[in-house]
């Protein structure tokens, strides 16, 4: 809440704060002057025939209730200097208040209770804590409820300010209640303004919050599009890092391969030692390609392919990710030897390693089954989810990168959101194919 | 510095607890116990030693507690009495201990500024509540709480003029006399002496409805003042008795000079009444032409020879803060045998106390101040009276029903209506009252 809002606050109470101390003071006067009037007429036997009982003292009542008043006063005051009020000694502050206007109800005999709304006020502001809070209100209605002069006057004696505005005249008598009625009326009023108003601030508060987190959503969006696009740079450098890579390696040894063939065709008709010789030099030229080739390869693959065969690679990723995601990944798998090559292998990874990554960010999955058999000579890869799937398929869920890969290979690739998400993917082989 | 500031505090705290134990004992040597009192007899008789008794047990009183004075106001007279305390009420500065009215317990027990003594009747193990007559203790009771201790007490008595009956030729009635006596005593004494046509010698004065209820055993309210027993056999059997008492006076109207003349036999007066027109110098002022006596009051056909019984009430202020000495003092006024025999001495009524009002003591005290002729009420008879007499019901409004009762019940024997159905229609209008 903002500081303007906590002076209307405060204001509010102030009011509130002043109408009690107005009305208790007048219950207390009055009470005191009406028995100064009895005295001075001589009415009181004839008085006391009316009445249900009398307060002790009325002039004790009177300076009781105004030094009670003012500790109510010095409360409010206090607690308005201290700005950053600790929850613990708010709460001892009100509960000193409510120890105070009990009093003062005890010492107006119940005639007046609107004291319990003032504290019911301060409870309303200044308790945060939802506990405590729950606690004051139930202790305030219950004390609003119990306070009642009509159902306290069943079971003890309690003097009535009815019967000291009874000693009047008629007419004064209709003045002095239309007063009393009014202060009570405007304590209600007040109270109810004041509540419309907390709440009111309350529910704008509850607004910002509402407000500051859709804010926090549209950035938390944004941000994953930056990772997004920082990823596709990532792939896009990447790719030129290959690209010059093949143009450094291959681009040179085939541009030599190329130049000593034009050579040999040259020198085959005037010495075929020289060409032998050549030739010798141009396989040994190759051979060092398709090393640097193999290398430049190599520096591509992923650390745990680089290392293991590909079924330890993919449970170890499946373990890895089951462990870091609290995920449960069942992999299952027919063939006895995961050889493949190794553009093969790295797909396969590739895939399986974006798919689980898209069903634990995307699905929420919490189990992920796959499955890679050969069918037909080909190898059957499907990756599925129980998660909350895909009605609509959208691009950038990492589908993209997939459906490439698997395409490079010349296979095809499916994608199901009913119940989860399930990725199927086709992969001809090249079986039996290798480098040497 | 942490050392100093806990030899600051304990220094504050030891000139603090000091100033405290201080003013405690500065209070203690000035305890004041404010009593209030008024000047003359309760029971509307002159009284010159109104303040003997009182003050002798104050002084005995400030004797066995050191640094404790009592303070009375003197000069309140009693038809002042219950708007002198009612001012001290309402202005909350009763005395601590105070005589009550008869007329004001019921008003002054509701309003709760009397203090409830069971807890201190349970708790004091010297105080026996049996040794108080019955009557006189429940007097002090209010909604089943004991709010008053009797003081003293009064029954009501037949005055007999014997100088006219002797003249007459009728023997003095016994004490256990009836109606049919009274009535047979009142017809042969009801005549026109001088021949003038006018009755002027009459039976009875001042004997009215509620003295035959009391002596025919009648209850006129329920004990908690929620119904009344007007159409009772027994009331309706005492206002026709009345009514025939009445009849013989021809509808002429007797009055007190008649009395005082020596013209009248019989009259209702109090105990107190006879003590003090018995003694010096009260005796020779009034009823000195004639010699006469007291009896019991006649038996009506289902009662005894009963009367009302008149108690002084003393109870001790709600708000007291000295309510151990109060009590105290209290006891002593009301329990302690000597105080109690001194009113036999100093005041026209009984003691409260079984034992004293019951003594040869009493007896000897009585009979100083009679004449050597006159026979004195025996104690034995007189405890009876008082013990069994009739007590008024407490209730809030006793007052206003008894007299409403009274004003119709005079209007039914003075208009000559039909008893029996007035009665009735009387029970009904002051059971709607009571029930309002």
């Amino acid at each position: 809440m903002s500081d303007r809002k906590d002076r209307y606050i405060a204001l509010f109470q102030g009011a509130m704060l002043i109408l009690n101390c107005v009305a208790v003071t007048s219950i207390c006067a009055f009470i005191y002057v009406t028995t100064r009037r009895i005295l001075a007429y001589y009415d009181a036997r004839r008085f006391l025939n009316g009445v249900v009982t009398i307060p002790n003292s009325p002039r004790d009542n009177l300076v009781v209730c105004m030094v009670l008043m003012g500790i109510l006063v010095l409360t409010f005051t206090v607690r308005q200097f201290i700005k950053d009020l600790q929850n613990r000694f708010a709460v001892v502050t009100l509960i000193l208040d409510m120890a105070v206007c009990s009093a003062v109800i005890f010492h107006l005999d119940f005639n007046y209770n609107g004291l319990i709304l003032l504290v019911f006020a301060n409870v309303i502001s200044y308790v945060k804590d939802g506990k405590a809070k729950l606690f004051f209100v139930a202790l305030a209605i219950a004390g609003y409820l119990v306070a009642d002069y009509e159902l306290l006057s069943i079971y003890m004696p309690l003097y009535n300010i009815d019967d000291y505005i009874r000693y009047y005249a008629s007419g004064t008598q209709q003045y002095l209640f239309s007063v009393y009625n009014i202060m009570v009326s405007l304590n209600i009023i007040l109270f109810i303004v004041y509540c419309v108003y907390v709440i009111n601030a309350q529910r704008g508060t509850i607004e910002e919050v509402n407000h500051l987190y859709r804010e926090l959503q549209t950035a938390n969006e944004q941000l994953k599009e930056y990772a997004d696009m920082t990823e596709r740079m990532a792939q896009t450098r990447e790719r030129n890092r290959l690209a010059r890579e093949i143009h450094d390696t291959l681009g040179h040894t085939l541009t030599g391969i190329a130049t000593g063939l034009d050579a040999c065709l040259a020198l085959i008709e005037v010495s075929p030692e020289q060409t032998k010789k050549q030739l010798l030099l141009l396989s040994k030229v190759s051979r060092e390609g398709i090393l640097d080739i193999r290398r430049s390869v190599n520096e591509l693959r992923p650390d745990a392919l680089e290392r293991l065969s590909l079924e330890v690679a993919i449970r170890k990723m499946v373990t890895d990710m089951s462990q870091v995601s609290d995920v449960s990944i069942y992999f299952e798998t027919d063939e006895k030897h995961l050889k493949f090559d190794e553009d093969e292998e790295n797909a396969i990874y590739r895939v399986i390693q974006e798919s689980i990554t898209n069903a634990v960010r995307h699905g929420k999955a919490e189990k992920i089954w796959i499955t890679l058999k050969r069918v037909d000579g080909e190898i059957l890869l499907v990756i599925k989810d129980n998660g909350t799937g895909a009605k609509k398929m959208e691009s950038g869920f990492g589908t993209r990168h997939i459906r490439e890969r698997i395409e490079m290979l010349k296979g095809t690739v499916d994608f199901d959101g009913q119940h989860g998400f399930t990725v199927t993917a086709h992969i001809p082989i090249r079986w039996g194919e290798t480098y040497d | 510095m942490k050392k100093k500031y806990g030899w600051a505090a304990a220094a504050a705290i030891l000139v603090l607890g000091a100033a405290v134990l201080a003013a405690g004992f500065c209070r203690k040597k000035e305890t004041v116990l404010e009593f209030g009192m008024f000047t003359g007899s309760n029971w509307d008789v002159a009284n010159a030693n109104s303040f003997v008794i009182i003050d002798k047990a104050i002084a005995r009183f400030e004797q066995e507690h050191p640094g404790v004075r009592i303070h009375y106001y003197s000069g309140v007279m009693k038809e002042d009495y219950s708007e002198w305390l009612s001012r001290k009420l309402l202005a909350g500065k009763e005395p601590d201990v105070f005589m009550v009215l008869g007329t004001d317990f019921n008003q002054f027990s509701a309003l709760g500024v009397m203090k409830d003594l069971d807890s201190r009747i349970q708790e004091d193990p010297d105080f026996e509540p049996d040794r108080y007559f019955s009557s006189a203790f429940r007097t002090g009771q209010y909604g089943g709480a004991q709010y008053a201790l009797p003081y003293e007490v009064v029954p009501t008595l037949m005055f007999v003029n014997k100088t006219l009956l002797t003249k007459e030729g009728i023997e003095m009635p016994d004490q256990d006399w009836t109606w049919e006596e009274l009535y047979d005593i009142c017809r042969k004494v009801t005549k026109d002496t001088d021949g003038d046509g006018i009755l002027d010698q009459f039976g009875i004065y001042n004997f009215d409805w509620m003295d035959a209820v009391c002596s025919n055993g009648g209850e006129v309210f329920q004990a908690d003042g929620s119904s009344c027993y007007m159409a009772d056999d027994r009331i309706v059997e005492s206002v026709k008795y009345i009514r025939q008492l009445n009849a013989l006076n021809q509808g002429q109207k007797v009055v007190q000079e008649d009395f005082n003349g020596g013209s009248v036999a019989f009259m209702p007066l109090t105990f107190a009444e006879y003590r003090t027109y018995k003694t010096y110098p009260y005796k020779i002022r009034r009823y000195a032409n004639f010699q006469w006596d007291c009896i019991t009051m006649p038996a009506g056909s289902q009662g005894e020879n009963l009367s009302q019984v008149d108690t002084l009430l003393m109870g001790i202020s709600a708000n007291t803060r000295k309510e151990e000495l109060a009590w105290e003092f209290l006891k002593l006024l009301t329990y302690d045998e000597s105080v109690q025999t001194e009113i036999f001495q100093y005041s026209q009524g009984a003691s409260v106390l079984k034992a004293v009002t019951q003594s040869r003591e009493m007896e000897n005290i009585v009979q100083e101040d009679m004449e050597e002729g006159d026979t004195v009420i025996s104690g034995n008879l007189l405890g009876r009276v008082i013990e069994e007499g009739y007590i008024k019901p407490q209730f809030r409004r006793y007052e206003q029903a008894l007299a409403l009762a009274d004003s119709e019940i005079n209007l039914i024997l003075e208009n000559d209506k039909s008893v029996d159905s007035s009665l009735k229609i009387l029970q009904r209008t002051i059971n709607s009252y009571l029930q309002q």
